[in-house]
């Protein structure tokens, strides 16, 4: 079947995105080019949509994703995936401050670097970064897990509610309010089989699980020096 | 006090930067840069150009607060000049638009004391306030949008090595000229910034240099941020040094970029929380809150840096010819 071809460059955003509908509309997989890092392409995608970005895209690309297969090239801009219900998106070079935030379900797989608050708020789904996640990750997520392959910079997991982050590779600091934990061997075989199935076998990693703390569970403002970073 | 009133200012804007290799059209390219980032602030936008440095003399920019009283401000702007040992290099010129308001570009001989003239010349800031003084150092700023700005005041058309843009949305304040961005850094010729964020100690920084007896024309802490820098320069720190010094000294949440005629750079506070890319050549740079703006001067498909981590500082030699500028 024929890709469904959609040039971006300086064209109206919204006409862009009425392109792309068109395209899944009539079933076809979409290919988007001269993309030109704009922002708020490809949002609120429904299920069976396949979309790729052939270049780097700008802010909130595959916001509200509701199923949709998105792959973008190269860079993604700030908040790619921001509140992603299901769906997939991969992201084959860096992805900027706030990925996946929000998110309640689906996958994101990106392939270099997360910038910083990765998954930040984030309530489900996985995020899986082979690169190094910045600075503030997982901050204050409630649920899902964030699995970087490449390290955490500092302040990882900073006021995490709930939600797991497993990290290969050093963590330069943990936030407030989290702590690691020994992962238990089938919880380091679903993390494994889920790489497994992005191409990223690799059984000799050696992997840190950071979890919440809960001394935010049970706050107190009296106790609120214990909160405070610098 | 200047032309306008005063208030003090946050804002959530858009900031640009670009270093040529050589004399070039920066005026062009930073008009395409501000242009891409124009939702991020349509109240106001203003350009700092760097063009061939005079090889003695400044270029000063300033805004007449009232058209019909232009013949006589500039009288009174030459008679200070003469009590400072200075006087027109050339006849001024001005923008013949319908506002009020009236951007005025003088060449002037070096006064005996830039910061002595200067004192004086903000006496009559209700009439005619100074927005930059340098040797190559070009300052426009006002009311719209990059494109409508950039008409009013030519800016396609300036010739120049590198330069900032801005586009600010206030949040807090009066929208005019004079609250607009870039800032001079008064006293300091060819000093410029520019600035997205927000300075919460700003008050105390603000007492502490008044005190060293620096002078603000607006309640802007972007200007603060200016004559900060360039306060720690004149006590013999690089660029790169005061910049690094701001990240622990000053407190609130920001990214600016920091120009002299032969340095920009940039500084991103702890908290990582204001856009900054780059597309970085050789000898050239363009820099700009969103990548979708460097790569309207940047078509090629071509490598983004993100400088999106916390407590970041870089700075760029620029492109200026510095024999000239001795």
């Amino acid at each position: 079947m024929n890709d469904h071809e959609v040039i971006v460059a300086d064209r109206p955003l919204r006409e862009c995105n009425r392109d792309i509908r068109d395209g899944i509309d009539r079933g076809l997989a979409v290919r988007v080019i001269d993309t030109r890092s704009r922002h708020n392409l490809g949002i609120g995608l429904p299920s069976g949509a396949r979309i790729h970005f052939e270049g780097s895209v700008g802010y909130y690309c595959g916001g509200l994703n509701n199923g949709a297969s998105i792959r973008v090239s190269r860079n993604a801009g700030w908040a790619a995936g921001e509140a992603m219900a299901s769906g997939d998106i991969t992201i084959d070079g860096y992805a900027g401050v706030s990925l996946g935030a929000s998110m309640r379900g689906g996958t994101i797989h990106v392939k270099g670097d997360a910038g910083p608050r990765c998954g930040v708020a984030m309530k489900g789904g996985d995020i899986i970064v082979e690169g190094k996640i910045g600075y503030l990750s997982g901050f204050m997520a409630h649920a899902g897990r964030i699995i970087a392959l490449g390290g955490a910079d500092e302040a990882c997991a900073d006021s995490l509610w709930g939600g797991e982050v497993w990290v290969a590779g050093p963590i330069a600091s943990l936030g407030v309010d989290s702590k690691t934990e020994e992962p238990a061997d089938d919880e380091i075989q679903q993390i494994e089989t889920l790489l497994a199935t992005r191409g990223l076998d690799d059984a000799s990693r050696a992997w840190q699980k950071i979890v919440s703390a809960q001394r935010l569970w049970h706050f107190e403002s009296r106790d609120a020096n214990a909160w405070l970073m610098i | 006090m200047s032309v306008f009133s005063i208030q003090r200012v946050h804002s959530m804007c858009g900031i640009a930067g670009r270093i040529l290799p050589g004399p070039g059209k920066v005026g062009e390219d930073l008009v395409k840069l501000m242009h891409a980032q124009r939702h991020r602030g349509a109240d106001s936008t203003g350009f700092a150009l760097y063009g061939e440095p005079l090889d003695t003399g400044y270029i000063v920019r300033a805004m007449v607060a009232r058209r019909h009283e232009l013949s006589q401000v500039l009288e009174l702007f030459l008679d200070l000049l003469r009590a400072h040992g200075s006087d027109f290099l050339a006849d001024p010129s001005w923008d013949d638009a319908t506002t009020d308001h009236v951007s005025v570009r003088m060449m002037i001989r070096e006064p005996n004391s830039l910061d002595d003239w200067i004192r004086q010349v903000d006496e009559h800031a209700d009439r005619i306030e100074v927005q930059s003084v340098g040797r190559s150092l070009e300052i426009v700023k006002d009311l719209g949008g990059a494109t409508e700005v950039a008409e009013k005041h030519r800016v396609h058309d300036f010739i120049g090595t590198h330069g900032l843009g801005h586009a600010r949305m206030a949040t807090e304040s009066e929208v005019s000229p004079t609250a607009s961005h870039p800032f001079w850094a008064r006293p300091f010729a060819d000093v410029a910034i520019v600035h997205n964020g927000q300075i919460t100690d700003y008050f105390t920084w603000r007492a502490r240099l008044e005190r060293k007896g620096y002078r603000f024309m607006t309640g802007n802490d972007s200007e603060l941020l200016a004559v900060w820098i360039s306060d720690r320069m004149s006590q013999g720190e690089t660029q790169n040094d005061a910049l690094i010094r701001s990240l622990t000294e000053i407190d609130g949440v920001f990214t600016f970029l920091y120009s002299n005629l032969d340095r920009l750079g940039f500084a991103k506070d702890r908290w990582a929380i204001k856009p900054l890319v780059a597309v970085i050549g050789e000898q050239s740079l363009s820099i700009a809150t969103e990548e979708q703006a460097v790569r309207t001067v940047h078509l090629d498909e071509v490598d983004v840096v993100n400088f999106d981590g916390p407590s970041l500082t870089r700075t760029w030699q620029t492109n200026v010819s510095l024999d000239r500028a001795a």
